[in-house]
């Protein structure tokens, strides 16, 4: 019995299908404009990596059906980094050598940091979009943020729980990783520089279950407004041990905490919690409605951690604009061109989170929404531009 | 923070969190002792039970007594199955210790990515709220997780020594624990005793996990690291010690929860590498032979 080399592939992409592991996605065609994309579609981060990559997918197909750029089609190649640096590193590898793209998005910031010397020393450029910690400014030429950092939103709530909620003492407890210990860092400088004083400072271990002992040590505080940075798979547990405790400070956190899971996991005990969001909701803008209710349509829910679908669905239409000034320009589709089309296009019209500006300082401003839980639903609290 | 009240709390909230330690301890150095296999495959039967209480629970909507019968009864056949179809044929080819050891290894690895492959990697919690009510006793808050940790370790643990000190059966796993061949010669049926133990440990397994996985999301690989605390409190507690391995369960589990009166929260996890450090090079047999010994 023989077997064809083509029967073969198929057999193997059938079988990596079953097994679930991700593929290249390709509108196959010759002079296709590629880009990677590099996010956890499995690990413990997989959930909000799945539904990102949907975003972007539901992007690439919209802009191929309205004709693509400049008659070329986009193409998004996928793959996974489990939210880990090392396998982060391993799939921007494959990205820039194997399938040469020019450019790639990514998210995390364990995972933009440790991919950031590759992207800078291939000169290939590399779109964080998501990845808060405020270092991502800071790693090198090709490494730009279309999402703001964790001092912009940080800020913002720490500001608005001392000017506007009145609280003059907070208490900051973190996850002992690159998330949690940069943004920490910026709400106290935020909160102190507002006049308030943060009375208890304490990390938590990633893979700590009881947090009892860091606990008692806001209770003894007195601390009145409590900030939390942690990951969806922590900041639900530190609030539940905190309630059973009997602590009754209300609470905040930032735009990973605007998820679902958390009222569903701590029912009455997330009312009041105060969380982040950097892109505009459903009210304010009609294209997010519509988006909305494609989820809804197309997979019976919302997604998880919204606004960040909505910053990966613009990430590809900012790639777009990219390629259409480098091919307008007349210019080779590299990393180095890539980068001067980004800052030569600067102003990006974006449907999902609105006007995005790139400067040189490698960061974006966007207004900072405020939402809290009431009655077990997000409600806007505040918008702090 | 050196209040009584709060010293108090620490006090209970660290017995209350040791409770599943306990429990995977107890089941760890059981089969040690009776089996002298460092079952790392219990990784692998804590992630089956775990998993099978959450399909009951999430996808058939079974109640929650239904649930831990149906895990329990899943993961004891996949138990059964691991000593009969894989360390009896071991044990028939007189494989080496380091053998055993990878193969139990390899077991729970298979359970990991089995189950990842079912259920896949969202971190996922046994019941959809994890929140538990809480009343306040004296100035301790007291939740019904609390009591409901301590009160099944208590009653599990009552009830094994009672098994071991008064029952036919429990005699029969303490002489093959202390000579398995000199027990063959009596009569004792060592695989039948193999079994019981599996089936024992099976329980307290099922138990430590019902408790973790209610207040705690759980991934596929989240045991193996539960069980590498199940590994240092047996060394502690000196191997062959269900007992000692128990206290040395909790007491790890007190001295991690005080440790925040004196160092930073973040480094409570390092505790545990610091004690195996020490235990391995300075009380390879536990603490209490140690000291003995010295």
């Amino acid at each position: 019995m023989s077997f064809k080399r083509r029967d073969v592939l198929k057999a193997a992409a059938a079988g990596a299908l079953a097994a679930g592991l991700p593929l290249p996605l390709r509108a196959q065609g010759a002079g296709n404009l590629r880009f990677g994309l590099a996010m956890p579609l499995t690990g413990s981060q997989s959930a909000y990596g799945k539904d990102q990559v949907t975003g972007a997918q539901w992007a690439v197909e919209d802009i191929n059906a309205k004709g693509g750029v400049q008659g070329r089609k986009l193409e998004m190649i996928v793959l996974d980094t489990q939210a880990d640096p090392q396998v982060g590193i391993n799939a921007v590898n494959r990205l820039i050598s194997v399938e040469k793209v020019p450019v790639f998005i990514t998210a995390w910031s364990a995972v933009v940091k440790a991919v950031a010397p590759i992207a800078n020393r291939e000169k290939v450029l590399e779109l964080s979009v998501g990845a808060s910690s405020p270092d991502v400014a800071t790693l090198g030429d090709y490494v730009y943020t279309t999402f703001p950092l964790a001092d912009v939103d940080v800020t913002a709530v720490a500001r608005y729980a001392y000017q506007k909620l009145g609280k003059k003492t907070a208490a900051v407890l973190y996850i002992n990783n690159d998330t949690g210990v940069d943004a920490a860092k910026v709400y106290r400088e935020a909160f102190e520089k507002a006049g308030g004083k943060v009375t208890v400072y304490e990390a938590y271990d990633p893979k700590a279950t009881d947090y009892s002992g860091m606990l008692l040590k806001l209770r003894a505080s007195n601390a009145e407004m409590v900030h939390i940075h942690g990951l969806i798979t922590d900041i639900p547990q530190v609030i539940a041990q905190m309630r059973q405790l009997g602590l009754k400070q209300r609470v905040s956190t930032y735009s990973a905490g605007y998820n679902p899971i958390i009222v569903k996991q701590l029912g009455a005990a997330a009312e009041g919690l105060i969380v982040t969001s950097l892109a505009p909701g459903a009210n304010d803008r009609p294209q997010v409605k519509a988006y909305i209710e494609r989820w809804r349509s197309k997979e019976g829910r919302v997604p998880n951690g919204l606004p960040y679908t909505q910053y990966l669905y613009d990430a590809p239409v900012m790639v777009a604009q990219m390629y259409d000034w480098l091919l307008k320009q007349k210019l080779a589709v590299n990393g180095e061109n890539m980068r001067k089309a980004l800052l030569g296009v600067k102003r990006f019209e974006l449907p999902m989170t609105g006007v995005t500006e790139v400067d040189a300082t490698h960061r974006v401003k966007k207004p900072v929404y405020l939402l809290t839980v009431e009655k077990g639903n997000f409600v806007p609290l505040a918008t702090v531009s | 923070m050196f209040d009584p009240a709060v010293l108090a709390q620490i006090l209970w909230t660290g017995l209350a969190t040791s409770s599943y330690m306990v429990l995977f301890t107890i089941a760890f150095s059981l089969v040690l002792k009776v089996m002298k296999l460092w079952n790392f495959a219990q990784a692998g039967m804590m992630a089956i039970a775990f998993y099978a209480m959450y399909a009951a629970v999430n996808r058939f909507a079974w109640p929650t007594a239904a649930a831990v019968v149906f895990g329990l009864a899943v993961t004891l056949a996949a138990t059964l199955a691991f000593e009969i179809w894989g360390l009896r044929t071991l044990r028939a080819r007189r494989s080496s210790s380091l053998l055993f050891f990878i193969f139990t290894l390899v077991c729970s690895e298979f359970a990991a990515y089995v189950l990842t492959l079912v259920f896949g990697t969202e971190p996922v919690t046994l019941f959809p709220e994890i929140l538990s009510p809480v009343r306040v006793i004296g100035q301790i808050a007291v939740s019904d997780w609390d009591l409901l940790g301590v009160g099944v370790t208590l009653a599990l643990g009552i009830a094994l020594a009672l098994y071991l000190r008064f029952s036919r059966d429990g005699q029969f796993v303490l002489a093959v624990s202390d000579n398995a061949e000199l027990a063959e010669l009596y009569g004792i049926d060592a695989k039948r005793v193999y079994l019981v133990a599996f089936s024992i440990a099976t329980v307290f397994v099922c138990a430590g996990m019902y408790l973790y996985g209610s207040r705690t999301a759980v991934i596929p690989t989240a045991p193996l690291q539960l069980m590498l605390f199940a590994v240092i409190a047996t060394l502690l507690g000196g191997m062959g010690s269900v007992l000692g391995g128990a206290l040395a369960a909790v007491g790890l589990s007190l001295l991690q929860s005080y440790s925040v009166l004196f160092i930073p929260s973040q480094w409570q996890g390092l505790i545990l590498y610091v004690f195996l450090f020490v235990t391995i090079l300075f009380f390879p047999g536990g603490v209490r032979r140690g000291f003995k010994a010295a």
